[in-house]
């Protein structure tokens, strides 16, 4: 009988019950919309409007634009912005455990490592099957 | 004994197996072997059987449930009592011989035909066998409807000849039509009484829980089944075209045993047919009136196995007669002799189209007994015995017949003899036609005249000794002080009537009167046909030559009246009704498969548009129709 | 769990195999191998020999009917890979994906056979549908199975939102994800609840193919490679059914007879749509798929009645109708194209496939002696039990004899019509693993006990 690894997360968490606890957040939240929806109100109220032929223009880092931009383009930038999206994401999942290493212990550090482990194993399959590679 | 029964039952089936799945694999002779060695089989497990029955009477088997519908159900069961031992015996006896003949008879078939016939006969000899061992009415039927089927392939058997064809589908319709009525009295039986099982039909308690009306309205309908499979009035004008079969198959199942199956079914429930005395007496005219009618018509017949088919009907009138006097165990009796005799005869009339070449006309024949001689002697053997002649078989149990008609009236009395006269004038006729006077065939048909082989002679000489002696079995007290073998065997499952007990003189009286009768009937016919020349009939044997012109009369009014009515139904009920409905119905799919097809537009949008307009019904239907 | 772990990893090594085996003999030996000891991971999880101990909070719940479905779809998948993996290989180049991919399906499959939480019914549908919008795109330089692919994708979307929602508000009136007649009773009168259950509902309507939720399939069925329709017309659907009537068997009885006539209309709808559309079908293919539109009708019918015949039903059915419609498709498979010409004359040319694809016809249309007419037969009789719902086995009666039609076009079509001498090469084993199927529809047809003994 193989005992696969787990965390109790309980340990972490305690008193999440409590619709208080969240208070901070909703103020955060409000604070951070807020702020934004003013710069943004305010940047257009404020600010000049000169519009000219030029400026209505689509604008591409000063090169004269040309064609259209809905024109095919290798797959390969699309699987590599996929591909990049996926390990960004695995990533986020780091950051709780780093708040919550501590209390999880030898056991939570397996259980990420396992975590780790299927990644690294979707990474090799991705390696061996080439679809990192730019050049045929 | 219970297996016995079994091995009985199966043998002949598993005959019919093995000839008619590997009919082109097979020889002839394995074949012909495999066939006549399982009749034997049975025939042999029946004579076991008949003795156990001696000793310790009958038993009722039950092997599992056929048919269990709520509190009915039907066993397959399987009943052995002193009268299906009788029948056994006849079945597998006079079978068995017949497969024999059969071997020799048909050998110029081609192998896959041979098979053919060898596995309709087994399969005819199972069905007869369900037929007379069945425990209850259900069974029966299955054995009833079995041979009728094996009576239509085997009539049919030439089936290339359209008339023949012809006559097997007749046999059918018209076994089908005694049938309906056979079926309705068994659901009469369950409707009353909720069992078909014989033991519990015939106690009486539940004889007690039928009124007089359901007797008389079963037996009637019994009877009416018994009409069509034992060719009696109206229903008999199929047998003598039945004809068309090989004679072998004419020999078993049209003289022997699947036409006695009628007497087989009355005798079998002669304990409610003495309790319906209007049902009795209609059996008495339909049995006299039938077999006076045949007797005539066979005195004008020239084709040789229709004269023994009329014969055939006419003596089948005399057992039903003897049934509706309640002389069931005279009835018997005499199915016992006819099976003999008539079997004898049969498979003599074959012998002889076997050696005319296929010839059936008896005015092309004349002065065989010559050439055939083993065949000629136990024709005549045959002949007088039909006839009556002491002291053979035929003459004890058409006796017994006369007797018990006599004790009813002096007037049936005269009628039956009137027709055993009649018996006697056409067998004898048929008698000297064929083998007395000179021959009357082509140059050919001369020299190709020869006595059959022993295979065929010897079933013969043995129906023959049987044809003679077995009448011994059943000799009146008169002659033989506890002679009556019969009516003490079958005591158990026949109540004898003794209350017209004649007195010693009569009966010595009526048995010489008979007997003389025939005696110059028989020398009249010497006289006539001695040296017989053709001639044109004219008047009333016209009238008998064309079969009361029956025939004529059933298509004028049943055959033609029905073929209109099914004109006007497929005219105008069948086709722009029923059809107009079923092809309506069949376009409607199609039409709305066509509609519906374009449904699937194939766009993702529509899609999503239905679905949510469903659920959006869905959720109105919940939440405003619904509070 | 030993099954679902096992699936999980072979899944894994069967993407890493077509780096390591080079032959696809190898790879499909793998699978074979591989889907045999899942099996028997399986069958001794049920009989108590557990290979990990996980602690599942109570989401999962493996009971005996769960253990014997899942022997089912590993057995017919079995079936699947010993009749069509050879097939796969002239779809694409990436044949050991497709086994990986078809693991992961089973992996789901497991998933909804054994869920107790909604969680595990969404994660379980999800990784049953994302796999399967790979395998329909899978022939990539074909349009129509890309355009399929796209479409399976946007609607099963749709249906994946539609079930959010429905899980969200279930969440929100009771508090709990656990699927249990209990939580459901302590907020009956919420009507956030009911829209939840319909919600969820018709995104299972649209799992299986029900109508008016059904539009997917045909187009789907018919784009998709013939090897992948065969596998998700049978096992996959039998796994949606599975979870659906789980779902509501275990949940919503409480609130039974707000749903209950839905459910009925939409069996009817489904009968008659499928039946319906399926008579004027030319193409094999495409008639199949509507075909097992109307089978999900009938199917359906144990979310009608819960009782022990719609239990023993159902499982005859999803087995009955899996071998059928995979052993047809697995001929199909072998054809030029899935025209109706094709198989004119067939019964000369291959008297034992002819015979057996017969005996899947027939069961198909529930004729008597095959197990396809008993499985019919006891969705009606569980129907007949439950009462008032009379009108709807006289419809499926109705809807049924349509079905013979269609059915029987293949059967006349095979026997009767002259072929225009284009023969499929078979080989022996595939001939006799095809009679084997026939002869386990019909030993199924008269002693059914034989295989729901193993339910008791």
């Amino acid at each position: 009988m193989i005992h696969l690894l787990q965390i109790d997360i309980s340990k972490a968490v305690n008193e999440v019950e409590n619709a208080g606890s969240y208070l901070p957040i909703a103020i955060q939240l409000l604070l951070v919309v807020g702020l934004i929806g003013l710069m943004l109100l305010a940047s257009h109220k404020l600010g000049p409007k000169r519009n000219t032929s030029d400026k209505l223009e689509g604008f591409a880092c000063g090169i004269e634009s040309h064609g259209d931009a809905r024109k095919p383009m290798a797959i390969k930038y699309f699987l590599v912005a996929v591909l990049f999206v996926l390990f960004d994401v695995e990533v986020i999942f780091f950051y709780p455990y780093a708040l919550s290493f501590k209390q999880l212990g030898w056991d939570g550090f397996w259980a990420v490592m396992m975590f780790v482990g299927f990644f690294l194993c979707g990474f090799i399959y991705i390696i061996k099957k080439g679809a990192l590679q730019w050049e045929d | 004994m219970k297996e016995f029964l079994l091995v009985i039952l199966v043998a002949p089936f598993v005959g019919f197996l093995i000839n008619g799945l590997f009919r082109n694999v097979l020889s002839k002779k394995i074949i012909a072997f495999n066939a006549c060695g399982q009749i034997l089989i049975s025939f042999l497990f029946s004579l076991v059987v008949f003795s156990t029955i001696l000793e310790s009477g009958g038993a009722i088997f039950e092997y599992y449930n056929f048919i269990k519908v709520g509190s009915f159900q039907i066993p397959f069961a399987l009943q052995i009592d002193q009268l299906s031992s009788i029948f056994l015996l006849i079945i597998t006896g006079v079978g068995f011989l017949i497969h024999v003949y059969s071997a020799s008879y048909m050998k110029e078939e081609s192998s896959a035909h041979f098979g053919r016939y060898f596995s309709y006969l087994n399969l005819f000899i199972f069905f007869m066998l369900l037929l007379v061992l069945g425990a209850n009415f259900v069974i029966m039927f299955i054995g009833w409807e079995g041979v009728g089927l094996c009576s239509y392939l085997l009539i049919g058997y030439w089936f290339k000849n359209t008339e023949y064809n012809y006559a097997a589908r007749k046999a059918f319709v018209m076994n089908r039509i005694g049938d309906l009525g056979f079926l309705i009295a068994i659901f009469w039986l369950i409707a009353k009484l909720d069992t078909t099982s014989f033991s519990i039909i015939f106690s009486n308690e539940s004889l007690a829980k039928l009124s007089t009306l359901d007797i008389t309205a079963i037996t009637l309908l019994l009877f009416v089944g018994a009409t069509g499979k034992s060719a009696q009035i109206p229903l008999y004008t199929w047998l003598p075209d039945a004809m068309a079969g090989p004679t072998p198959v004419s020999a078993l199942i049209h003289a022997a045993t699947m036409v006695t199956a009628g007497v087989y079914l009355v005798a079998r429930c002669n304990v409610l047919y003495s309790l319906a005395p209007i049902t009795q007496t209609i059996i008495v005219c339909i049995g006299l009136a039938t077999a006076i009618l045949a007797a005539t018509i066979a005195l004008k017949q020239n084709d040789i196995k229709k004269i023994l088919a009329y014969s055939t009907v006419s003596q089948l009138g005399f057992m039903f007669f003897a049934l509706g006097l309640g002389a069931y165990t005279a009835a018997v009796f005499h199915v016992i002799t006819h099976a003999f005799f008539k079997a004898l005869l049969f498979l003599g009339s074959g012998s002889v189209i076997h050696a005319m070449g296929g010839e059936q006309d008896i005015r092309k024949m004349g002065g065989l007994s010559k050439k055939l001689k083993i065949t000629y002697w136990t024709f005549f053997i045959g002949c007088l015995a039909i006839a009556g002649i002491p002291p053979f078989s035929g003459f004890f149990s058409k006796d017994a017949i006369l007797v018990s008609a006599f004790a009813k009236s002096p007037a049936l009395y005269f009628m039956v003899l009137l027709g055993a006269l009649l018996t006697a004038f056409y067998m004898f006729r048929l008698l000297f036609i064929t083998f007395s006077g000179s021959f009357r065939g082509t140059k050919e048909q001369q020299q190709h005249l020869h006595e059959s082989p022993a295979v065929m002679t010897l079933p013969l000489i043995i129906l023959a000794i049987l044809s003679l002696v077995a009448g011994v079995i059943g000799i009146p007290d008169v002659l033989l002080n506890g002679g009556d073998k019969l009516s003490e065997f079958l005591s158990p499952i026949i109540f004898v009537n003794n209350e017209h007990q004649l007195s010693h003189s009569t009966e010595y009286l009526l048995m010489g009167l008979s007997t003389i009768l025939i005696i110059g009937v028989i020398v009249v016919a010497w006289v006539l046909f001695k040296k017989y020349k053709t001639t044109e009939t004219v008047g009333i044997g016209k009238f008998f030559e064309n079969k009361w012109y029956v025939d004529e009369l059933y298509n004028k009014t049943i055959v033609n009246s029905i073929n209109k009515l099914a004109k006007i139904c497929n005219d105008i009920i069948e086709k722009s009704g029923i059809d107009a409905v079923v092809n309506g119905v069949g376009r409607l799919v199609h039409y709305g498969s066509r509609q519906l097809r374009l449904l699937q537009s194939g766009q993702v949008g529509n899609y999503i548009l239905v679905m949510v307009l469903c659920m959006v019904l869905v959720f109105s239907f919940q939440f405003i129709f619904k509070k | 769990m030993n099954a679902l772990i096992v699936t999980a990893v072979l899944g894994v090594m069967m993407m890493f195999s077509s780096i390591v085996l080079k032959r696809n003999s190898a790879i499909r030996m793998l699978a074979i191998v591989g889907l045999l000891f899942t099996f028997i991971a399986n069958v001794l999880d049920s009989s108590g020999v557990h290979f990990f101990s996980i602690n599942i909070k109570g989401m999962m719940h493996f009971d005996q009917f769960a253990y014997f479905f899942i022997s089912i779809s590993i057995f017919c998948t079995f079936i699947f890979f010993l009749l069509s993996a050879k097939e796969m290989e002239r779809i694409g180049v990436n044949y050991s994906e497709y086994f990986a991919l078809i693991f992961f399906i089973l992996c789901g499959i497991i998933l909804v056979a054994s869920f107790t939480s909604l969680l595990i019914l969404f994660l379980g549908i999800e990784i049953i549908s994302i796999p399967l919008y790979i395998l329909t795109g899978s022939d990539k330089k074909n349009l129509k199975s890309n355009e399929a692919s796209l479409k399976y994708f946007l609607l099963g979307a749709f249906s994946t939102g539609i079930m959010l929602m429905g899980i969200a508000l279930f969440y929100g009136s009771t508090g709990s994800f656990s699927v249990e007649n209990s939580v459901v009773i302590a907020a009956t009168t919420s009507p956030m609840l009911l829209i939840g259950i319909l919600l969820l509902l018709f995104s299972m309507s649209f799992k299986v193919s029900a109508a008016p939720f059904h539009f997917w399939a045909p187009d789907v069925y018919d784009g998709a490679p013939t090897v992948f329709t065969s596998f998700m017309a049978t096992i996959v659907k039998a796994a949606a059914f599975i979870a659906f009537i789980r779902l509501f068997s275990l949940a919503f009885t409480p609130l039974q007879d707000r749903w209950q006539l839905i459910v009925a209309v939409i069996i009817a709808l489904t009968l008659f749509v499928g039946n319906i559309t399926a008579v004027f079908q030319q193409s094999v293919k495409r008639m199949l798929a509507y075909s097992s539109i109307a089978q999900s009708g009938f199917m359906l019918m144990a979310l009608l009645a819960f009782n022990t015949f719609s239990v023993e039903g159902i499982l005859l059915y999803i087995v009955a109708y899996s071998i059928s419609t995979m052993g047809i498709f697995s001929v199909l498979v072998k054809m030029k194209d899935s025209s109706l010409e094709e198989f004119n004359g067939f019964a000369k040319h291959q008297p034992v496939l002819a015979v057996a694809l017969t005996v899947f016809l027939l069961s198909l249309a529930g004729i008597p002696l095959t197990a396809g007419f008993l499985s019919k037969f006891y969705m009606l009789k569980a129907v007949m039990h439950s009462g008032n719902f009379l009108w709807l086995i006289i419809f499926a009666v109705l809807m049924a004899a349509v079905s013979v039609y269609y059915y029987f076009r293949i059967i006349q079509v095979m026997f009767f019509k002259e072929s225009d001498s284009n023969t499929i090469i078979v080989s022996t084993s595939f001939k006799w693993l095809l009679s084997a199927l026939a002869i386990i529809i019909i030993v199924l047809g008269v002693y059914p006990q034989l295989l729901l003994q193993f339910l008791v």
